[in-house]
């Protein structure tokens, strides 16, 4: 769970922290990433592992749209930068809360019988869930590659660049909005990933969303903004905190765990653990 | 020079008070109940916003929890009532008490944060609040407090019958915040919280207690929303934690002020007096098909209107500035 | 007479890097004293020591006669130290008076009396046509001139100039330098750095030089343009800017 937490993290690390740009609809984009997949599979039963890439793709252009219809204008603002993207993306969030209830109704939605679903593995004769296994060697897999992307690569750079100075940036030829679309699209795409091996354990309905959204953004925190390594490190800790917290706690209370541990640890580091803004 | 600063300062209380005016005497034309609902709730979210705007406005500590104080005043209005019969109004006072003195506590680790992360804090510690809430049985847990029925009375603050009176208490409290803030505009705490806002060490720099500054905010803040948190409890006589907690209450908080102008005397009023119907009609038009027309309509307009007006509706009447006069 | 402010071998390092060694200086009453010296030499971290944004690592700093070294900036500023800043840090989103406001709310409680002390303040420095004017809407100069106006309004003793007049138009430097002889006819001792030496040695009454963070030479401004051990700090200054 820790490590989806963490991909879901960093997706929103990267729109987030190295864009610095606020997304309150994050956990929207995960609703849509699990209906799509449900749909796939409802339709053309396309298991959600198989089909995980094509929403993953989806969700790219989608996260990329998204930047340059609303978000690019949102940017712009001259004052209140802040506060009109906190409330831009989360009006976007209601609208596509809204948009979800209208045509696939408020109704509960399970993938049946996937191949993931429902199935343990026995390691050492420990039992673990499958879906969870497999969602944790993806993430780990997607996060290796975005961290060889980022690190490595001229586009890694130039989203940094961008970031701390887009001026300086477009004298070299770069266009900032095709690369903040590129970073929306390649963050969203992720969370698509998340969503579509999350739909096979997950109830989906139009709010699943918003449960996740807090959790998100709490594990980039803790992280700290502007490092793709902190929002993976801060998902396997508030994994491993969540699971701690239901063995002492009431099950209700297992999220409290993880907001005592947030807060604690930027009462001791304000920049989260491996912040840099 | 001053004398126009003073005439300004004149011109805004006697508008306030011909708005109250007109406000007060509307119930004499309507009697719709519904409307009169919808009059209720707007008048207790400018009053909420306006309190909110104190902190995140003037202070400029974006506070995304100050549900938590809304709760917090309906739990220890509700729970003095229930298990002690301590009168809704004495309630009314501890809950204010109680949130001022919490907002306080937390203020000590919480003001240290900066931008984001203290966004997030203020987010987190509402949300704790609310899972308390949620298993604490002697608080009723889940299932809430169902206010008992004792029938009409002042000194209970309860009415079946009418909803004049909660009406009156609504306009009474928004004029409460909307005069506390205009009082405090032009107090040493209204200078030194703009200052906070804009540059905290050049504050410094000029003596200002930065600290202080931002705890004498989050305290009256957080009054001011308690005092409003145990009126909706008294007016819907039924709390749960999701219902006077819920993190849309923040929110709800916050928009009119943003909407309107945030950090300014009138945004939060403007912006209620907008925002608020709006949610309300919405909900009354499209809500009942359950398939978030609602929504839709809401969150469009919001988008919208934030990306439109970064600086609120009140910048639309701004007077234009007096720039290069001198250069 | 004491001397109004002295430093006492203050040090501070910065983990390896030692930014002030044993740094001895002191400014008496009424003087304009320069803090000038090549980059990097210490100035801005001295600076910072004397307005109380961190502590010293070592050493001591003495106010009026009082030991200030622990006392944060707020607490400085009630005692009579004003400043300015190098990157200007106006309250953007206030107007000019009310930004001075502020500064004049440290002695004047009554809001009136801040009101009215804030414009006299304004009036002397030459900005009160801009009185209404919010502080981003300025032009530089203007900026740096509401800095010194928002310091001054905390009726100071000791007036702290971090590099105000770098960066000006000739003209805007003239009046300057002329705004800060006004300063001190009123009375109040300034303490002021500098990078250029050309702008503040027909200024200041006395100048110290800093150089790798240690005190170099002090002394009138005529002996110490002369002194050769300045003229090859500077000259390694240009060299190493050059490059």
């Amino acid at each position: 769970m820790g490590l989806l937490y963490g991909l879901i993290a960093v997706g929103l690390a990267l729109i987030f922290g190295l864009m610095d740009v606020t997304n309150f609809a994050h956990g929207e984009f995960l609703m849509i990433a699990m209906y799509l997949s449900f749909f796939l599979f409802a339709f053309f039963a396309i298991d959600p592992l198989l089909s995980a890439p094509l929403v993953a793709a989806a969700l790219f252009i989608f996260g990329a749209v998204i930047y340059l219809l609303i978000v690019r204008f949102a940017m712009r603002a001259k004052a209140n930068a802040g506060m009109v993207q906190i409330f831009t993306t989360f009006g976007l969030a209601i609208v596509m809360r809204g948009l979800a209830q209208f045509f696939f109704t408020p109704d509960y939605r399970s993938i049946p019988q996937s191949w993931l679903g429902g199935k343990t593995i026995s390691v050492a004769g420990i039992f673990l869930p499958e879906p969870q296994l497999v969602g944790a060697l993806v993430s780990i897999l997607a996060f290796a590659g975005l961290y060889f992307f980022i690190h490595r690569t001229d586009f890694g750079r130039a989203l940094e660049a961008t970031r701390e100075d887009p001026g300086a940036v477009a004298l070299v030829g770069i266009d900032k909005n095709r690369v903040f679309a590129f970073g929306w699209g390649l963050g969203a795409a992720l969370v698509g990933l998340a969503g579509a091996i999350m739909a096979s354990f997950f109830y989906i309905y139009p709010d699943v969303g918003a449960s996740f959204a807090l959790i998100a953004y709490v594990t980039v925190a803790l992280g700290g903004f502007g490092s793709v390594f902190g929002a993976f490190a801060g998902g396997i800790i508030v994994g491993l905190v969540e699971a701690v917290t239901a063995l002492v706690l009431p099950p209700s209370l297992k999220s409290v765990g993880i907001y005592a541990v947030y807060l604690l640890v930027v009462f001791i580091r304000p920049r989260g653990l491996f912040g840099s803004i | 020079m001053d004398k126009d600063f003073a005439a300004r300062r004149r011109r805004d209380l006697i508008i306030a008070a011909v708005l109250a005016v007109i406000a007060a005497l509307t119930p004499l034309f309507v009697k719709d109940v519904v409307v009169q609902n919808i009059l209720i709730l707007t008048l207790m979210y400018a009053g909420l916003s306006q309190s909110w705007n104190i902190l995140s406005g003037y202070c400029g500590q974006i506070s995304l929890g100050h549900a938590l104080y809304f709760g917090l005043g309906a739990y220890t209005t509700e729970l003095l009532f229930t298990k002690f019969g301590v009168l809704p109004w004495f309630g009314m006072l501890a809950g204010g008490v109680v949130s001022a003195l919490i907002a306080m506590g937390l203020g000590y680790p919480f003001f240290r944060l900066r931008g984001h992360y203290f966004v997030i804090a203020t987010i987190v510690i509402a949300e704790i609040g609310l899972l308390l809430f949620h298993n604490w049985e002697w608080a009723g847990a889940a299932m809430g407090i169902t206010i008992p029925i004792r029938g009409d009375s002042w000194l209970k603050f309860q009415f079946l019958r009418t909803k004049l009176p909660y009406f009156y208490f609504a306009l009474a409290l928004c004029c409460l915040a909307w005069f506390v803030t205009w009082w405090l505009e032009n107090s040493k705490w209204g200078f030194w919280w703009r200052a906070v806002k804009d540059n905290p060490e050049a504050a410094e720099s000029l003596g200002v207690d930065v600290f202080n500054s931002k705890m004498g905010a989050a305290a009256v803040s957080a009054f001011l929303v308690a005092v409003g948190g145990s009126f909706y409890a008294q007016f819907v006589s039924y709390i749960d934690p999701e219902s006077v907690m819920g993190f849309q209450f923040s929110l709800l908080m916050a928009l009119p002020a943003v909407l309107g102008g945030i950090g300014t005397l009138w945004g939060p009023v403007l912006g209620a007096a907008i925002l608020i119907p709006l949610t309300e009609l919405t909900r009354f038009k499209f809500g009942g098909s359950g398939r978030g027309v609602d929504l839709i309509v809401y969150g469009t307009l919001i988008v919208l209107i934030s990306l439109a007006l970064p600086r609120g509706l009140l910048s639309l009447f701004s007077r234009p500035k007096k720039t290069g006069a001198a250069r | 007479m004491t001397a109004l402010l002295e430093t006492r071998g203050v040090w501070q390092r910065f983990g390896g890097l030692v930014a002030n060694s044993d740094v001895s200086i002191s400014v008496g009453r009424g003087e304009i004293v320069g803090l000038i010296g090549p980059n990097g030499a210490g100035k801005s971290t001295l600076f910072n020591l004397i307005a109380g944004v961190l502590p010293p690592t070592q050493g001591s700093i003495l106010f009026d006669g009082e030991d200030v070294t622990h006392m944060p900036a707020a607490e400085r500023c009630q005692r009579g130290v004003g400043r300015t800043f190098q990157v200007v840090k106006s309250f953007e989103t206030m107007t000019v008076i009310d930004n001075v406001i502020v500064g004049a709310l440290v002695r004047n409680t009554v809001m009136r009396e801040a009101r009215r002390k804030a414009h006299e303040v304004l009036e002397f420095t030459g900005l009160a046509a801009r009185a209404d004017v919010l502080a981003s809407d300025l032009v530089p100069a203007e900026k740096r001139r509401l800095e010194v106006a928002r310091a001054l309004a905390t009726e100071p003793k000791l007036l702290l100039l971090d590099e105000v007049l770098t960066g000006l138009t000739p003209t805007e430097a003239q009046t300057g330098v002329a705004l800060v002889r006004k300063v001190r006819d009123a009375g109040i001792t300034v303490l002021m750095v500098e990078h250029v030496m050309e702008i503040v040695m027909p200024l200041v009454d006395r100048a110290i030089v800093l150089d790798l963070g240690k005190v170099l030479v002090e002394g009138k401004p005529a002996d110490v343009v002369r002194d050769p051990k300045v003229i090859s700090a500077y000259l390694g200054d240009r060299h190493a800017v050059g490059a």
